[in-house]
């Protein structure tokens, strides 16, 4: 004689999973009738063009039942300012009027970007943003709308010739120390022209200026390193106090890697100022004495050091990463070194973005750079083999095998890399995504004539293992079963439930 | 010899009382004080002297609001034990969708909020101008028309708009006078501007990418579980701040789609 019994993980089985899939459908329709929206052209707290319920709009402003991409009054377009030459993208009408500014659907031409040199400085913008910069630091203005990329702008002042611009005021023969195209617009006092040097310093003997050296140093606009200062407040070569009685070193320019140290960062160097950026040194002026700085972050939170700008993944949550087994609360971080000092950036809450790292290897070492990237769960339990599953261009699931999801016959299952949090103490959801793991075991008992039962079939269902397995599937999919929260405890009940029917 | 002592005691007292008297009155009336002691008078420099409190008292407050005085549309957020007011400058109350802009020129809003609230203060500066060059035996005419308050690369400049007359042996004249405050607030500005245009572009921004160009500058980004960023971009020489909020492809827990 053949007896059957139910054994149900955390549910009543069929009928109660059936229940659930109602249940979704019905909420999503709800959901989306509560949901139905209205484009507001501004909201009662102040927003403009939000899609919120009708209730919230502004009633002094416009609002139509509809999203406001799809309006003609909200429709995203490109705002632009005709006095400082700035463009914004994605503005809607109302917002760029109350700027003072000029919305078009389309961006103007007055938006397309070209190369503004700013005497040995570059800048991608538009031209009259151009001519506001060159404005601003007395200079003329040369725009070049060839130049089509941030990058090319860059390197075309960085191949600028520089050198000794001479020229003569208050009959007085000085100098300044500039590019030659700056130097083509300077006069003298008697109208004639200056005198471009290349490659040379106005504290050349051969120039005969009025131009002499100093001990002082200084630091320049866009550059790292210090450098020494000549009487005419000109800039020299990069400060070495051991050539300061050196005459060719204060008569012709010399290259970064010409001067002292150039492999290093010589922060806080007292005789060096070939500071380098990229090795995390940067020029820094303090009480009037100007020194390499040093940005970079040693002994951080990991116990490790990093460069300035490096950026890493920390995890100091309970629980592991990568093994479906992520604790509920917990957050991916990502720290970033800036100026000497440990800044931390969350990634979204709920597990909804993961932190991912690499490192690049330079000729001047390894960089560490991690970002926030969306965690790509959502289709893992859908997915029926490994190799899909496993695909992490697509989405970042793990493959577990022997075991299956509800009562699939699959020889494993698809779940997340990191489960999602989920937010178990309001609606339903997370009650619906976790029913995703309740299973149902048929265990097959046969019964003796004069002895008690025996189990026949599916016998492992009702050991301790099968339910711990159970609980680990649950786990894997949110904050779901037996789990333990970031700091690490253990919630107040056990959080699945095992039920023998029959 | 006991009266000596306590007369001494109290000498020191009063000399105490008369210096920490003499330090309040220099601090309270320092441009006038300067113009009698030196005897020369710089209107631009009287004019930066009256205004520049009025200036930073604002700019601490736009600083930590997003650029305005009274925001709407803001964020009330816990900034280093006091909650602020902090403006959107990008916002979607949507899941899954980018933001859309809510200040397109952070930079002239922000030129603006001073120039409103200094405008009062700005005029009572130039009636004080005037007074002090009248005391002086001169005569002056002529009004403030309008400031206008400006940002650029060194600092905020606050233009006097005022066609003025000063006579005393000879006349002489000024069409405007230009106040000059040191800052760091364009660079700030000019990155929350760029910082916006990837939130409402991508959804996000990559903070590290703007410290290869700039090395003073420090941005902080907070995630807030409802998916709102706030961001702190500072200088860190001039210690200048700047925050503001956005809320642009917010993720929900789950699937977002039961409630």
């Amino acid at each position: 004689m053949n007896k059957e019994r139910m054994v149900s993980y955390n549910g009543r089985g069929l009928i109660i999973a059936i229940s659930f899939i109602l249940l979704t459908i019905l909420s999503i329709n709800n959901a989306a009738a509560a949901n139905a929206t209205t484009c507001c052209e501004k909201t009662q707290s102040g927003l403009f063009c939000q899609n919120v319920p009708a209730e919230e709009c502004d009633s002094a402003f416009r609002m139509t039942p509809s999203s406001c991409d799809s309006t003609s009054f909200c429709k995203p377009g490109v705002c632009y300012d005709s006095s400082s030459g700035d463009c914004m993208r994605n503005t809607p009408k109302i917002a760029c009027n109350n700027a003072n500014g000029t919305w078009t659907e389309i961006i103007p031409d007055s938006c397309s970007l070209g190369c503004c040199i700013l005497g040995d400085q570059a800048a991608f913008v538009s031209l009259v943003k151009c001519k506001r910069l060159s404005a601003m630091m007395g200079l003329l203005t040369n725009y070049n709308k060839q130049i089509k990329d941030e990058t090319s702008c860059v390197l075309s002042v960085l191949s600028q010739d520089k050198g000794a611009c001479v020229y003569e005021s208050e009959y007085e023969k000085t100098c300044k120390f500039t590019t030659r195209a700056e130097c083509g617009t300077t006069k003298s006092d008697n109208s004639s022209k200056a005198t471009f040097y290349v490659n040379k310093l106005c504290t050349a003997s051969e120039l005969g200026t009025i131009c002499g050296r100093t001990r002082d140093t200084m630091c320049l606009a866009g550059k790292d390193e210090v450098y020494f200062k000549d009487s005419c407040g000109n800039s020299a070569n990069i400060f070495d106090s051991s050539k300061y009685e050196d005459i060719d070193y204060w008569t012709n320019v010399k290259t970064k890697t010409e001067s002292c140290n150039s492999g290093s960062n010589n922060a806080g160097s007292g005789s060096c100022g070939n500071c380098n950026y990229l090795l995390g040194s940067f020029c820094r002026t303090e009480r009037g004495k100007s020194t390499c700085a040093d940005l970079n972050c040693k002994n951080t939170q990991n116990g490790n050091s990093y460069k300035h700008g490096e950026s890493w993944c920390v995890y100091n949550d309970a629980g592991t990463t990568g093994k479906g087994n992520t604790a509920v609360g917990a957050r991916f971080y990502k720290h970033i070194c800036i100026n000497g000092e440990e800044v931390l950036e969350q990634c979204a809450d709920f597990k909804q973005e993961e932190c991912i790292e690499d490192k690049i290897t330079t000729t001047l070492g390894t960089f560490s750079q991690a970002a926030c990237r969306v965690n790509r769960w959502q289709d893992c339990t859908v997915q029926t083999s490994k190799a899909d599953c496993e695909n992490s261009d697509k989405r970042d699931c793990f493959w577990k095998t022997g075991t299956s999801i509800g009562n699939s016959t699959s020889d494993g299952v698809c779940l997340p890399k990191n489960s999602p949090g989920l937010k178990f103490w309001e609606g339903e959801e997370a009650q619906s995504i976790c029913a995703q793991g309740n299973a149902k075991c048929v265990v097959t008992f046969e019964k003796g004539l004069f002895s008690g039962e025996e189990c026949k079939e599916n016998c492992e269902c009702l050991t301790a293992d099968w339910a711990k397995q159970r609980n680990d599937i649950c786990m894997s999919l949110g904050d779901c079963g037996a789990k333990i929260n970031w700091v690490g405890d253990k919630g107040y009940k056990i959080g699945y439930e095992v039920t023998t029917v029959g | 010899m006991e009266n000596r002592g306590k007369r001494a005691q109290l000498a020191i007292f009063m000399i105490i009382a008369i210096a920490i008297v003499a330090i309040v009155l220099i601090i309270a009336f320092y441009p006038k004080i300067k113009i009698l002691v030196t005897g020369e008078f710089a209107p631009e420099s009287y004019l930066k002297t009256c205004i520049k409190p009025e200036i930073s008292s604002i700019m601490l407050i736009l600083n930590k609001q997003g650029g305005y005085a009274n925001p709407e549309g803001f964020l009330v957020y816990n900034i280093d034990g006091n909650e602020e007011k902090i403006k959107f400058l990008c916002y979607t109350s949507e899941y899954y969708k980018t933001c859309t802009v809510q200040e397109p020129f952070i930079m002239k809003r922000y030129a603006l909020e001073i120039q409103k609230v200094i405008e009062q203060k700005a005029s009572q500066c130039f009636s004080d101008l005037k007074k002090q060059y009248e005391s002086r035996g001169y005569s002056v005419t002529g009004t403030l028309r309008d400031i206008k308050v400006d940002i650029d690369l060194k600092g905020i400049k606050v233009s006097f708009n005022s066609p003025i007359a000063i006579t005393k042996e000879s006349t002489e004249r000024f069409d405007n006078f230009d106040v000059f405050i040191d800052s760091k607030m364009y660079e700030i500005l000019s990155i929350s501007q760029s910082i916006v245009e990837y939130e409402a572009t991508y959804g996000d921004s990559e903070t590290t990418a703007y410290l290869q160009y700039y090395p003073d500058l420090k941005i902080e980004k907070t995630k807030l579980s409802d998916g709102t960023k706030v961001y702190r971009v500072s200088n860190v020489i001039t210690k200048e701040e700047f925050i503001f909020a956005s809320r642009s492809l917010s993720w929900p827990p789950g699937y977002g789609v039961l409630t």
